[in-house]
Formats: C-alpha cells, sequence, structure tokens
C-alpha cells in the first residue's frame, strides 16, 4: 500500500490556502490542510476542505470530443487536435489571424496560461486573448496602475492582522475569501476599528464599527465625501503627498464638493455616519483598504478603484506594513492569469504589445512576427463574433455561458461562430456548443504554479494520473501547436516552461520551481537572490516617475437606473458555498447541500408590499431577459434592492445583467441593473 | 530522539514485525503523514506536534487507519503515536473504527515544552517505548475564565464566539472522533442549511454534545477553527464532568464502555452530581 | 406590566409519561396552561438537539418526562436519558443558558397528580428565572439571512 500526502495550492479562491490532497494507490481519499502554510496555517474554508471531490466526478471529460450531425461523439487525440488545426488553419487562410479570439483561464496554472497566451499570439498571430479577469478585476488592473503603476494588492494577507483600521468596500470577504477574514477578525479581536461600505448587510457587519449602506453605484461619491471630511479636518498626511504624490491640487479641487451632506443625498448614507468612518480611517496608524467585485464590477469600476488608491495616499497609507490598497482577487490564479499576460494588450509582467522594443524582445525569443494592435476584450470578442468578425474561438476553463452578462447574447455569439473549441474538465453550458471539446484535467493531476491575490507564487503538484484519457492543459495547447507546425511548443514540462517566462519577465526573474518548492514568492521578485516583496510601493511608486498619481474623479451614476417600469436594483454575487459557475462546487455534496440552488434575496419590506412569502417562486424581469428564482425574505438587503447569486444554470443571474461596460477596462456593470418581481401563481414550493 | 524512532522503525520493519510504519514525513520543509514500508526511506522519518496521525479523511468520514485497515486487511503496521494519538486509536477501536490487533503502537513522550503548547494533561502514551515522561498541566486560563463568567456573561461570549463562524466544518473535519458518515451537523432539520453564521447555538451544540464523551483532548479542532473559537475549552470542561459523573475518561482504557452506550446497571452515575451546577 | 407567561414544552414518552398526563387531565387536576406536549415514543428519543432547538425557537423552558427507571418499556431507554440530561444541564451551564430550563423527571402512568405537581412547580421556576436568552437569539442579527416569520 502506498499512502502519500501531495502539498499543493487551494483551486478556488484567491487567498491562496495551501492544503495536501492525501493519496492511497493512486487514489484521491481527502484534504489535509497544511500547518505551515502562511496564510491558511492549518484552516480552511468548506470548498478547501472539500476541493478533491469533484476530482474524480463521473461527469469528468476523459476523452476528446467532435461534434457530427447526430451530436458529440468520441475521438481520438490525434483526430481531434488534426480537426482543430485543419479548421484553425482554414479559418486564417480566409479570414485572417483577427478572426480568432481565445480565452483562457484563472483556474488555469501560470504555465499554461503563458502557453496559451504564447499560443494566441505566435501561433494563431492576433491578440485577442482575454479571460475572466475582465470581469471581476479589469477595472483594478487598469486604476491601480494610473494611481501606483502596478495592478495588484499592495500588501499581504498576513499583514491585515496589524492594521488599526480596516476598510471594506464592496467585499463580502467571510464569504468569500473566509481566509483572509480570518485576519481582518484577528485585527479587530486586537482594537482594529472595522468600517464596511456595502450596499447589503454583509456577514462581517457584525462585526462592524461602521457599516456604511451606500445605494449600489455611488462608490465614488462615498469615497470622495470621505476625503472631502478628511480634507476638511486637516487629517491628510501632509508629508506623504508633498514627497510621494503628484496631483493633489486636482484632486481637492474635485472632492471638496463632496460634502458630507451632498453625498448623503446620493449615497443615503446618513452624513454623520460617514463623517464618523471617515474620521476613523485617517486617524488610523496602519489603514487598510479592502475592497472586490462590488466596486470593480460597474461601468465606473476604474473610478472607484482610483477613488481606494487616492484615499490611501491622501492619507498615507501606502508603502507601509498593514496599509495600501488590497483587491482580492476572485479566482485562484486570476492573479496570475493577468500576469502572464492572457490580456489583449500586454505580454506577461504586464508589458505592452505596442511597445516595439518590447515586442521586439518577445519576437526574438519567440521566433516569430508578432502582432502590433491589442486585441479584443470578453465582451468586445461576443460583440464581434455576432458581426461575424470573429470566426472561431478557442476557450480554456472557462464558461461565460454563466460567468459572462447578457447570456442569451453570450448563447448567440458563440452560435454564430464557424468554430468552436473548447477544453474544460466537464461539458459545461459552454463546451455543449462547442464543436471540438478537448478533456483536460483538474489541479490534482498537474503540475504548475499558481500565483494568489498577495501576488504569492506557489506550487500545484501533481497528485494522482489523469483520468482517462485526459491530459494537461498545458500539454494540449502544446500538441495544439505542433500540430499546426510551429516548433517552439517544445516542453519536457511545466518547469521549463517557468524558465521561459522568467527569463522573459521582469517581476517573476528570480522564480525558479527549485525555490518554489520550498514555499511560495511574492512578486516582484526580480532576481534569484531576492526574497520576494510582501508590500509594494515601500521607497517609491511603481510608475515612471516613481510617484503616486491623484486623480480626481467625479460621481457618475450607473448605467441603468431603476424607473417605473423595473422599480428594483439588482446586483449580483457570490455565496459562501458555490464557486463562480458551479462546475467544481454544484459537483461536491456537501456544497450542494447547503446551498442547492439560486434564490433572490429580497427585503421583508418589498416581500410584504408584493405579498411574497419564503420559499415562493418569483419572476425576476429585466430588459434582457428573465428567470425564475425561488424568494428569500431577508434584512440582508435594504428596500427597493434585490440579490442573486450568479453560480447557478438553471436560474442564471447573468441573463439580467446588463453588459454596459466601464470605458476604460472593460468591465461589465454586473452590480447594478433595474429590474421588476412578479408572482408566479400557484408555485409556492412549500 | 527522532534518531532513535528511527532506528526502532528499521528494526521493527526488518524483523517483519510490521509491515509498514505510519509517521511524519519531511519534503521540502513541509512535513506530512506518510506510510513508510521501504527501510531506506526511513531518514525521512520525522516527529512534530504539527500533525496527529489519528486524523480522519476529510470529506470521506473514515479514519486514515480504518481505511488503511479496509484496503488492506492483512497489514500490520506501526505507528508513531504520542499520548493524544493513542488515546484516540483507544477510543477508535472501542466504538469498531480500527483494529488495534493490527497496530502496533510506538509510543513517544511529548517534551515539556510541547505539552505547555498543547495544555496537555497527559503528554505521553501507555505505551511508552521512547521519551521520558514529563508532568501534565492542568491549567487552562480559558477555562477559568469562563467559569468565572456569569450566566448572562457565558452567553455573551459564546454568542460572540459562535457569530464568527463560517461554517468550515473544520473543526469537525480535524476531530479524531467525529466519523459519522451522516452528521447531524449537515442536516437541514437541526441547522438551516446556506446561511452565515450558522444556527447558534445548534451547529457548534451538536458536536459538543456528540462528541463529549469521546473527545481525546487533542486539540485538533480548535486549531482547525479559521476563526479562532475555543472550542477545547468545553470540550475540557466535559471531560471534567463525565469524569466526576461516571468516572469515565475517553481514551485510557481499552476495557471500559463509554457512559453514553451502557446502561445505569453497567455503568452507574453519580447521581447526587447529575443535576445541574 | 403583564406577569411573564413562560411557553413550556414537555417531552412525555407514550407509555408512561403521557398516560399520567393525560391522567391528569380526566381527573381534572389542575395544572398550569404553559405547557405543551410532544409525545414521543421513549425518553430515550429525546435528543440533546431537540432540547436545544425547543430553547432557540422560543421555549423557555424544557421537560424531559419518562418512565421510573426500571419500568422504561424499552428497558434501557431511559438509562440513556438520565445520562444525556446530566451531560446536557452541564453543557447547557457552561454555554450561559441556566441548567434548570432543563428538567428530568419520571412519571408513571399512574402518577396523574405528580405530573401536574411537577408542571407547577417547574413553571414557577421559569416564572421565576424569566425569559429565555436564547430565544430568537440568532433572529435578533441582522444579517442573518432568515425569514421574519419564523
Ligand atoms: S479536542 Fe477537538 S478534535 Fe480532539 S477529540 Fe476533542 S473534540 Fe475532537
Ligand atoms: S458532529 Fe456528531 S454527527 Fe457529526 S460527525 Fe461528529 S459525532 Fe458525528
Ligand atoms: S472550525 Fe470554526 S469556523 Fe469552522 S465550522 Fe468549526 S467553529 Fe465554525
Ligand atoms: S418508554 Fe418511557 S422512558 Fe422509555
Amino acid at each position: 500500500m502506498e499512502y502519500k500526502n501531495i502539498l499543493t495550492t487551494c483551486p478556488y479562491c484567491g487567498a491562496g490556502c495551501g492544503f495536501y490532497l492525501q493519496v492511497i494507490d493512486g487514489e484521491l481519499v481527502g484534504v489535509l490542510p497544511c500547518k505551515s502554510h502562511p496564510v491558511s496555517q492549518g484552516k480552511l474554508c468548506i470548498k478547501g476542505w472539500n476541493a478533491h471531490e469533484f476530482v474524480g466526478s463521473p461527469d469528468r471529460l476523459t476523452k476528446p470530443l467532435i461534434k457530427r450531425d447526430t451530436g458529440f461523439t468520441v475521438a481520438s487525440w490525434d483526430e481531434a487536435l488534426s480537426t482543430v488545426a485543419k479548421k484553425f488553419k482554414e479559418c486564417e487562410e480566409s479570414h485572417g489571424p483577427d478572426s480568432f479570439a481565445v480565452l483562457s483561464s484563472a483556474k488555469c496554472t501560470n504555465e499554461e496560461n503563458y502557453l496559451m497566451m504564447k499560443f494566441t499570439r505566435a501561433v494563431l498571430g492576433t491578440n485577442n486573448i482575454d479571460h475572466c479577469a475582465r470581469l471581476c478585476h479589469a477595472s483594478t488592473v487598469v486604476g491601480l496602475v494610473q494611481s501606483f503603476g502596478s495592478g495588484a494588492m499592495t500588501n499581504s494577507i498576513r499583514e491585515l492582522e496589524d492594521a488599526d483600521c480596516i476598510l471594506i468596500i464592496g467585499s463580502n470577504t467571510a464569504e468569500q475569501h473566509p481566509l483572509i477574514a480570518r485576519y481582518i477578525l484577528r485585527a479587530k479581536e486586537k482594537g482594529a476599528k472595522l468600517i464596511v461600505v456595502d450596499p447589503r448587510a454583509i456577514t462581517l457587519v457584525q462585526f462592524a464599527d461602521y457599516h456604511l449602506r451606500q445605494r449600489p453605484g455611488t462608490d465614488v461619491a462615498v469615497l470622495n465625501g470621505f476625503m472631502s471630511v478628511i480634507l476638511n479636518d486637516g487629517l491628510e498626511d501632509k508629508d506623504f503627498i508633498k514627497e510621494r504624490t503628484e496631483g493633489i491640487e486636482e484632486l481637492k479641487k474635485t472632492v471638496e464638493k463632496y460634502t458630507p451632506e451632498h453625498v448623503e443625498e446620493i449615497t443615503h448614507i446618513p452624513k454623520d455616519k460617514l463623517i464618523d468612518a471617515a474620521r476613523t480611517y485617517a486617524k488610523a496608524e496602519h489603514a487598510s483598504i479592502i475592497y472586490s467585485m462590488g466596486i470593480t464590477q460597474h461601468t465606473t469600476g476604474v473610478d472607484n478603484v482610483i477613488s481606494t488608491a487616492n484615499l490611501a495616499m491622501l492619507t498615507g497609507n501606502v508603502g507601509k506594513p498593514s496599509t495600501g490598497v488590497n483587491p482580492l482577487r476572485g479566482q485562484n490564479n486570476v492573479q496570475g492569469a493577468c500576469d502572464m499576460g492572457a490580456l489583449p494588450n500586454v505580454y506577461s509582467g504586464y508589458q505592452s504589445v505596442t511597445d516595439e522594443k518590447t515586442r521586439a524582445k518577445f519576437e526574438n525569443a519567440w521566433k516569430v512576427k508578432l502582432p502590433e494592435k491589442p486585441g479584443a476584450t470578453v465582451v468586445e470578442m461576443m460583440n464581434e463574433a455576432m458581426k461575424g468578425n470573429i470566426k472561431a474561438m478557442y476557450i480554456m476553463g472557462e464558461n461565460p455561458m454563466i460567468s459572462d452578462p447578457d447570456i442569451g447574447h453570450v448563447r448567440e455569439a458563440l452560435k454564430s461562430l464557424k468554430f468552436l473549441v473548447v477544453q474544460d474538465i466537464f461539458l459545461t453550458e459552454t463546451a455543449q456548443l462547442a464543436d471540438v471539446v478537448f478533456p483536460a484535467v483538474s489541479y490534482a493531476e498537474k503540475e504548475g504554479t499558481f500565483t494568489s491575490t498577495e501576488r504569492l507564487v506557489q506550487m500545484v503538484r501533481k497528485a494522482i494520473k489523469p483520468l482517462g484519457e485526459s491530459k494537461a492543459d498545458w500539454q494540449i495547447i502544446c500538441d495544439l501547436a505542433q500540430a499546426m507546425g510551429s516548433k517552439e511548443f517544445e516542453y519536457g514540462s511545466p518547469a521549463e516552461v517557468m524558465n521561459e517566462v522568467t527569463s522573459l519577465t521582469p517581476s517573476y526573474g528570480g522564480i525558479t520551481y527549485e525555490r518554489l518548492q520550498r514555499g511560495g514568492l511574492q512578486w516582484p521578485c526580480p532576481s534569484k537572490e531576492h526574497p520576494g516583496t510582501p508590500y509594494l510601493h515601500k521607497e517609491k511608486f511603481a510608475r515612471a516617475d516613481g510617484k503616486g498619481k491623484f486623480l480626481g474623479i467625479e460621481f457618475k451614476e450607473p448605467a441603468e437606473l431603476p424607473d417605473e417600469e423595473y422599480p428594483f436594483i439588482l446586483t449580483t454575487g457570490r455565496t459562501m458555498f458555490h464557486f463562480h459557475t458551479g462546475t467544481m462546487t454544484r459537483r461536491t455534496s456537501l456544497l450542494n447541500k447547503e446551498v442547492p440552488t439560486g434564490y433572490v434575496e429580497i427585503a421583508p419590506a418589498d416581500a410584504k408590499r408584493l405579498a411574497i412569502i419564503k420559499g415562493e417562486f418569483v419572476l425576476i424581469q429585466t430588459r434582457r431577459g428573465q428567470i425564475k428564482i425561488k424568494a428569500l425574505i431577508t434584512e440582508r438587503v435594504s428596500e427597493g434592492i434585490i440579490f442573486i447569486p450568479f453560480h447557478f444554470a438553471e436560474c442564471a443571474a447573468n441573463v439580467l445583467t446588463n453588459p454596459a461596460l466601464d470605458p476604460v477596462a472593460k468591465i461589465p456593470e454586473y452590480k447594478v441593473c433595474a429590474a421588476k418581481i412578479e408572482k408566479v401563481q400557484g408555485t409556492s414550493s412549500y | 530522539m527522532i534518531g532513535n524512532i528511527r532506528d526502532l522503525a528499521r528494526k521493527w520493519l526488518e524483523d517483519k514485525e510490521v509491515d509498514a510504519i505510519f509517521a511524519l514525513r519531511e519534503q521540502n520543509g513541509y512535513l506530512a503523514p506518510y506510510l513508510f514500508t521501504n527501510v531506506d526511506k526511513l531518514g525521512s522519518m520525522e516527529i512534530s506536534t504539527q500533525y496527529r496521525l489519528s486524523y480522519t479523511c476529510r470529506p470521506s468520514k473514515e479514519n486514515i487507519l480504518s481505511l488503511m485497515q479496509r484496503k488492506e486487511p492483512s497489514t500490520r503496521i506501526g505507528i508513531v503515536a504520542r499520548g493524544c494519538e493513542e488515546r484516540a486509536l483507544i477510543e477508535l477501536a472501542k466504538r469498531s473504527q480500527i483494529d488495534l490487533g493490527k497496530t502496533k503502537i510506538m509510543g513517544i513522550a511529548c517534551t515539556q515544552e510541547e505539552a505547555i503548547e498543547c495544555k496537555c494533561e497527559r503528554p505521553y502514551p501507555d505505551n511508552l517505548v521512547l521519551g521520558q515522561k514529563v508532568e501534565g498541566v492542568s491549567q487552562d486560563e480559558n477555562v477559568d475564565a469562563l467559569l468565572n463568567k456569569s450566566i448572562t456573561e457565558r452567553l455573551a461570549f459564546w454568542r460572540y464566539q459562535f457569530s464568527k463562524c463560517i461554517k468550515c466544518y473544520g473543526c469537525r473535519n480535524a476531530c479524531p472522533m467525529c466519523f459519522c458518515k451522516d452528521c447531524k451537523m449537515e442536516q437541514g432539520v437541526f441547522t438551516e442549511t446556506g446561511w452565515l453564521p450558522p444556527e447558534i447555538p445548534m451547529f457548534l451544540f451538536i458536536r459538543f454534545s456528540h462528541i463529549s464523551e469521546r473527545c481525546i483532548w487533542c486539540g485538533e479542532c480548535e486549531k482547525a477553527c479559521p476563526v479562532d473559537i475555543p472550542l477545547l475549552t468545553l470540550f475540557k470542561l466535559l471531560r471534567r464532568d463525565i469524569k466526576d459523573l461516571f468516572d469515565y475518561e475517553a481514551g485510557m482504557d481499552m476495557t471500559q464502555e463509554a457512559p453514553l452506550l451502557t446502561t445505569l446497571d453497567e455503568m452507574p452515575m453519580k447521581e447526587e452530581l447529575a443535576s445541574g451546577i | 406590566m403583564v406577569e411573564f407567561e413562560p411557553k413550556i414544552l414537555a417531552f412525555c414518552c407514550n407509555w408512561c409519561s403521557y398516560r399520567g398526563a393525560d391522567l391528569a387531565g380526566i381527573s381534572r387536576i389542575k395544572y398550569p396552561p404553559n405547557v405543551r406536549i410532544i409525545r414521543v415514543m421513549c425518553s430515550g428519543r429525546v435528543e440533546p438537539e431537540f432540547v436545544v432547538k425547543a430553547l432557540s425557537s422560543g421555549a423557555d423552558g424544557v421537560l424531559v418526562l419518562g418512565c421510573h427507571i426500571g419500568d422504561c418499556h424499552y428497558i434501557y431507554g431511559n438509562h440513556r436519558t438520565a445520562k444525556r440530561m446530566a451531560i446536557l444541564q452541564r453543557l447547557l451551564g457552561y454555554l450561559g443558558i441556566e441548567p434548570s430550563r432543563l428538567r428530568l423527571e419520571w412519571v408513571s402512568a399512574a402518577e396523574g397528580s405528580r405530573f401536574s405537581k411537577i408542571v407547577t412547580e417547574f413553571t414557577s421556576e421559569i416564572k421565576r428565572l424569566g425569559p429565555n436568552p436564547l430565544k430568537n437569539i440568532t433572529l435578533q442579527n441582522p444579517t442573518i439571512l432568515r425569514d421574519e416569520k419564523r
């Protein structure tokens, strides 16, 4: 009998917890938390504890599938690869390289994302590559780069414990990043003040000193309000502003208009509460801002992000431990997928595709001419596909049929493609529309690295053999590249891919598998001797002139506001017990037992007015579509607001959401749209 | 000490006293449980209080040893066990989870520092093979603090503590004594599913109640809790009560049956102590 | 101020205590109307969870009534009950719930007046203790997803 424990990194959220997969004679039998892991310290959330179950699900794809007239049929790898290679060639010849679009995956390893971006650029010859970061933190990448020069979490998770004040805006941390909430609670128990800005009474509100319940979509006004109070009271950090930043005058001009009275009108937050909270934040020695999709998924996503950066710089809360602006990234490797350049405008390490020197560097390394024009983003890809400009798509490990806004539109777009290839571990809603499906493997069956939200690069190790004929994503990409005639994809292992990444990516320059075996490294880690960077912007900012930049941001209303016809504000999000489009968590028995299907949260007053009772099915309608869903009456939402978690295909919130985009980051406005509720007669489930 | 353990493990394997040794292994600076079958690998064997070898596999809900024994019933497994691990094994055997006849315990004593760190009352196994017994620690400030609280303060305290719970089930998962396939904590009739925090006090109460007479005070539940709920405090108090009421301690004597599994005739209760505090 | 009228839940075993309660009714022996009876086959059926569920759903006190030791129709059912309830009382105390909100008594089918006496005593004890602080503890928490009518 062989029994061993393989240390790996959790495949769910961006906290990056470490655990062992327990293997007896090649069979996964369980999960054991790693006690010496820097973040998880022997603890896990419910998803992590159950992370091995979906791996062995009977629904796993084990053979390539090709769609023929009669539906999907099983094919050999050779046939599947050569079919795809042939179709891709044809497509390129008749429509040119920009008729391709590729979705990479925040669930795959860094190496796989790097290969996917290399494949897209070097083999397909287009920059049309993107992934779901567009839908969660594109505004972070764009916004924080403008303010600080680097679009990542500035500090480390553990540092939160020593903060004196934590401001959480738009992050349901206890449910979405439970192991990060651990450090918030620890800080709180050491006496830190906790400010929660959220329209919903999220779990952490129980422990908050201030809960500011803003009208959804008014975050810029709230943050400007904070800053106007701080400037008014003279609580800003004058030395920091003078030495480390520029643009303060512009900021002052903008924010002075946002008096607490004015902010109360816009946001509905009582002005006294705002003033107290702003003072609390400003007076703290070490104040940390945590945010997540609650502020990024808006048409004003970038504005929101920049406003958090403004606030942190105004009070000198950047470049020190336990401070900073800390976007919590949703997926285990969404940070890494961005770092690896699975984005339409940058190569790995955020090196711009329009910069000639950079391009030359990559052309040299890959021995091929590279496209110059930045490519299309996720939502733009779907629009271009609709218009017939994008003909073929290659989707790795993503499920836009649930995750993208306005699913009806996505379905049309994917159907209008000439050729769709999906590479996944399950036959997802998206894979069902594919012409060819490649069976990939889960995190337990391959080697690689994930980069967590705190820029921590960690190993993922192979615990068991791939199921059936499934193959690791990196192998599939290499095989396909070779089938298409490329000589640049001959890698023996993910370690070799990482060596190429480090040679081309300064921020990953010192990262090797050898070092990672003994524990994770936080980038920037430019050289083999560099210990990694727990917090950014210590002496200077990453912008060209080394200064942080204040940008005055005016408040703008969300794209769609409630009106007479659609009187409710619909906001979407997640629950503790499921993850993203549910492909993994809905195949996990305990998680399914906890939350078997979707629900809409309705405030008691609204429910009373509409005579809706708990468990009753209601019809939620927006200008995009309608879904039937179970009602849950709760004070978590306030009057006039409804909330739906988006994980569930049978009542998919994204049938309803508005695909209106942030003008710069192109992130859709998942968090606000106008909706109406109708009773469905005779469908009470009780 | 580790040298002696490795030597003894080698001897047991070479003399065919056991077919495998269950212990901790070090790899790249990380420790994890491992089943040694090859004497050449014994150099990586380590000891540490970090992991208990008596854990239940999650979420398959079967103790790791019983899983191994079920897979290969004939394999004789040697296990490097501290006091708490030995108690867990005894209690598991008592409850028909593992077959002690097929295991051989290499009992090791904890050091004084380890005992203090774990606040362990009995930091050594009965089958002590290696190491020197040290004094146990009976003082626990969490326990004393709770007992000093008034009834209203206690409720307020636990209300706060329980409201932190994120329903990870980690305490249950880490507990060697929680092995029910059909766990009540998961059942919607008792704790409504899908809510955070889970129903106060029901969710955690279930475990306090079920494990009261089985707890071998290893402290794994408390260490697994991401939000630092002092779970062990209650288990320690309950253990004390059960000792008073029935003169019974879990994990000590293989022949002594558990109070809640026996009648009043088989294991009487000290009636005078029975009604409240 | 209106006097506090506690809600009391009594779990009565089918074979003895329930009949004892019945006898009290038939014989018109008076006892406070605060008690609601749930019939269980044996006092051994009463899981500690039932008691806590009762308390957290609004009961101010819980009575568990079974046959006298030796008379249980399942022979040893009430032996279990005796042991469990003793531990449960301790646990309630540690959690901050007065242990005397739970009482275990043996009532035979012939003991109608004993039933009445126990209920009367217990009711006045609970009146003295006042409303159960655990009641709706979760309801008072605004962040908890919970239907208002529960
Ligand atoms: S201390 Fe905790 S984990 Fe250990 S036996 Fe007791 S209840 Fe289980
Ligand atoms: S909590 Fe109770 S039901 Fe659940 S595993 Fe532990 S003993 Fe079994
Ligand atoms: S380990 Fe802690 S957070 Fe997790 S279920 Fe147990 S008490 Fe709750
Ligand atoms: S039947 Fe009455 S207590 Fe068991």
